[in-house]
């Protein structure tokens, strides 16, 4: 059984963790004293970049990467962490917030001195009503202990920590709508580019951060760059030639939910597999696992034949899906898929910011198609038509035979994939909201048809065995290209 | 909004300690139209929710229009433009917290009050007759571990059944 490696939760449990005196006997602010004493702020940007440590806020996308994109010599520049945390499924920002908000503290403050910033806003949901009392307490401590305000501990840096309440829109997650929600505004998200690393928060370059990401800085330096990336895969990718690598490394802070015995986060390396932290979360509840959501609700489920998934950042874009911020919901067989669709599909129409036309009508459209299947009023024509599947010779194409038409299950995917096409990886929207609605709403249905052909077929919610809910992977195009990355590949 | 619909309302400022409260927000941004939220807080919080008198003082503090500040407060689920009961209760409906049965909870909250759930745009329905709770539903409340959970003004309760719920209940 793969064991926990609790590095960013090590201390969570310590009680009274929260307060200054106790963090600091856990070597808390030391890692920081190390940054300023030992490093140049060139340097840590460099072991950021060295470390392979990827975005845990959800697109993953290199953190050293992003802080080379800022420019050094426009200021003010600007923090922003994102502790906006409302993906369906991901809750371990919330217990770093409530118990352990100083190591918070010490990551901002490495990030502020490596990147040259002064301001930092805490984006906090404004549900986190205990979160943001004790991180507001954390600030208050620190700045009396002289770890934030001017001249810190005399070396002539000036560093302001402020939070900023949000007020219940999940759209402010993503950042360039948490970058308009902190101006005062509607949390609507902006076109790219420019990005918020050129033209951020008041026109300003900005750095935006989920909390995870910064809490992971100062075991970076505190640790070393050869210590971080022994943890967690380090794959080649051979699209380039020579192959460069792509790093996985550091923990994950995987929040499990749903059908499992012991929901929780549980912090374990990058790169262990489903079926794997399943049973490090106790174990299944109930007798089969019908379904697994890899990364908050937003990601395309994965069937009871992808169990063997890899759960990090690489494995799971090959597999078409993603680790998102990593909350992980698993379901047994009592459950059904149509049902959960329509679950998730409320919580997007709901959430819609109203921007875009084809997000704003389609979320709703297709919201109101899934209810109309769940209710038993599915439309089925009376006609067929020839089915498209792998034909005789090996390759997709007409297999020859006939298909009855679900008209409401065509209509489905096709409102579906004109918010965001999930085939071409193209969205009609501004920000990746629209990817995020459609990707679960396609992948639900192509993995899970029987279930949705039944429901439509029958005039009810029919919720059926595991093995028959499922399309198998040779069956369905949405696994085609599915590829598993060799494991640690030479490099 | 014309002003003479606003100025039948009763007129809205911040009491002392507010005020002070506001009075360190507005020094945290460059501008003092980023302070909106904190500031639309801070009055809700002492007015019970945001009336046009509120929507109006807030514009002249942050001088922004009293439109900019109708329009964030009609963005975000957190304001109210309705009166709510005292204790407002939330309770998450999303994926994980529906495979916990959040259904049942619900139910047992609006049989336990009497009350309907309320609508965005309806919070009268949801709300008890003596004005003492609002019932509403909402999105992830990223507790997805201890669900079904629901939050209580500012307090989140975790794995509920229906005794627990009771005793919530019974103890407000």
């Amino acid at each position: 059984m793969v064991e926990e490696r609790r590095i960013l939760y090590e201390h969570l449990d310590v009680p009274d963790i929260n307060t200054f005196d106790v963090f600091r006997q856990y070597d808390g602010y030391t890692r920081f004293e190390k940054a300023i004493t030992e490093y140049q702020p060139e340097d840590i940007a460099k072991m950021v970049m060295d470390s392979g440590l990827k975005g845990r806020g959800g697109a993953g996308f290199s953190t050293g990467l992003k802080w080379s994109f800022v420019p050094r010599d426009i200021k003010p520049c600007y923090l922003c962490c994102n502790a906006d945390e409302s993906e369906p499924g991901t809750f371990s920002n919330r217990y770093v917030l409530e118990k352990n908000p100083h190591l918070l503290i010490e990551g901002i403050l490495i990030c502020c001195y490596a990147m040259g910033i002064e301001t930092t806003y805490v984006y906090i949901r404004g549900e986190f009503t205990l979160g943001k009392k004790m991180l507001d307490a954390a600030i208050k401590e620190a700045y009396e202990k002289g770890y934030l305000g001017k001249d810190i501990r005399g070396t002539g840096l000036n560093i302001d920590i402020y939070t900023h309440p949000g007020a219940g829109a999940y759209i402010c997650g993503e950042e360039t709508g948490l970058i308009e929600s902190l101006e005062g505004k509607r949390g609507q998200p902006r076109n790219k580019p420019p990005f918020p690393a050129v033209e951020g928060v008041f026109g300003k370059p900005t750095v935006v951060q989920n909390v995870e990401t910064l809490c992971n800085l100062p075991f970076i330096v505190g640790n070393g760059v050869e210590w971080y990336t022994q943890m967690g895969p380090t794959y080649a990718d051979t699209r380039a030639n020579p192959p460069t690598p792509d790093p996985n490394t550091g923990t994950k802070l995987y929040c499990i939910s749903g059908d499992v015995n012991e929901p929780g986060v549980y912090e374990l390396d990058l790169g262990l597999t489903c079926s794997e932290l399943i049973e490090v979360a106790g174990g299944l509840r109930g007798e089969e696992v019908k379904a697994v959501i890899p990364g908050g609700s937003s990601a395309p489920i994965l069937t009871h034949y992808e169990l063997d998934t890899r759960l990090d950042f690489t494995s799971l874009t090959l597999a078409k899906s993603m680790l998102g911020s990593g909350g992980i919901i698993v379901m047994n067989e009592t459950r059904n898929i149509v049902d959960c669709l329509l679950n998730i599909m409320k919580f997007y129409a709901h959430e819609s910011c109203g921007q875009c036309t084809p997000c704003r009508w389609g979320t709703p459209w297709v919201r109101d198609i899934v209810q109309r299947i769940a209710d038993g009023d599915g439309r089925k024509s009376t006609m067929t038509r020839p089915k498209f599947g792998v034909a005789e010779n090996g390759r997709w194409g007409d297999t020859g035979e006939t298909e009855e038409i679900y008209e409401d299950l065509d209509l489905l995917e096709s409102v579906a994939n004109n918010i965001a096409n999930v085939d071409t990886m193209t969205w009609n929207t501004i920000c990746v909201f629209g990817i995020a609605v459609s990707w679960p709403a396609v992948s639900y249905l192509r993995k899970f048809r029987p279930e949705f052909e039944a429901a439509i077929r029958e005039g009810k919610l029919v919720t059926l065995p595991v093995a028959e809910a499922t399309v198998p992977p040779e069956e369905n195009y949405a696994y085609q290209q599915r590829f598993i990355p060799k494991e640690f590949a030479d490099l | 909004m014309s002003d003479e619909l606003i100025q039948i309302e009763t007129p809205f400022a911040f009491n002392e300690e507010n005020q002070r409260e506001f009075n360190a927000l507005i020094g945290r941004y460059p501008v003092k139209e980023a302070a909106m939220l904190p500031t639309l807080h801070l009055a809700q919080r002492q007015a019970g929710y945001i009336t046009p008198a509120v929507m109006k003082y807030v514009a002249e503090q942050l001088e922004v229009s009293v439109m900019k500040v109708k329009d964030v407060v009609t963005f975000y689920p957190m304001f109210f433009e309705e009166p709510v009961g005292e204790y407002v209760i939330r309770v998450c409906h999303t994926l994980p917290c529906a495979l916990r049965d959040c259904k049942g909870v619900l139910e047992h909250l609006k049989a336990k009050l009497d009350t309907d759930i309320a609508a965005e745009t309806n919070l009268a329905k949801g709300t008890t007759p003596d004005g003492k709770f609002t019932l509403m539903k909402v999105e992830c409340l990223a507790s997805c571990d201890v669900a079904p959970v629901i939050m209580v003004n500012d307090d989140l309760y975790k794995n509920l059944t229906p005794e627990k719920i009771d005793e919530i209940i019974d103890n407000l």
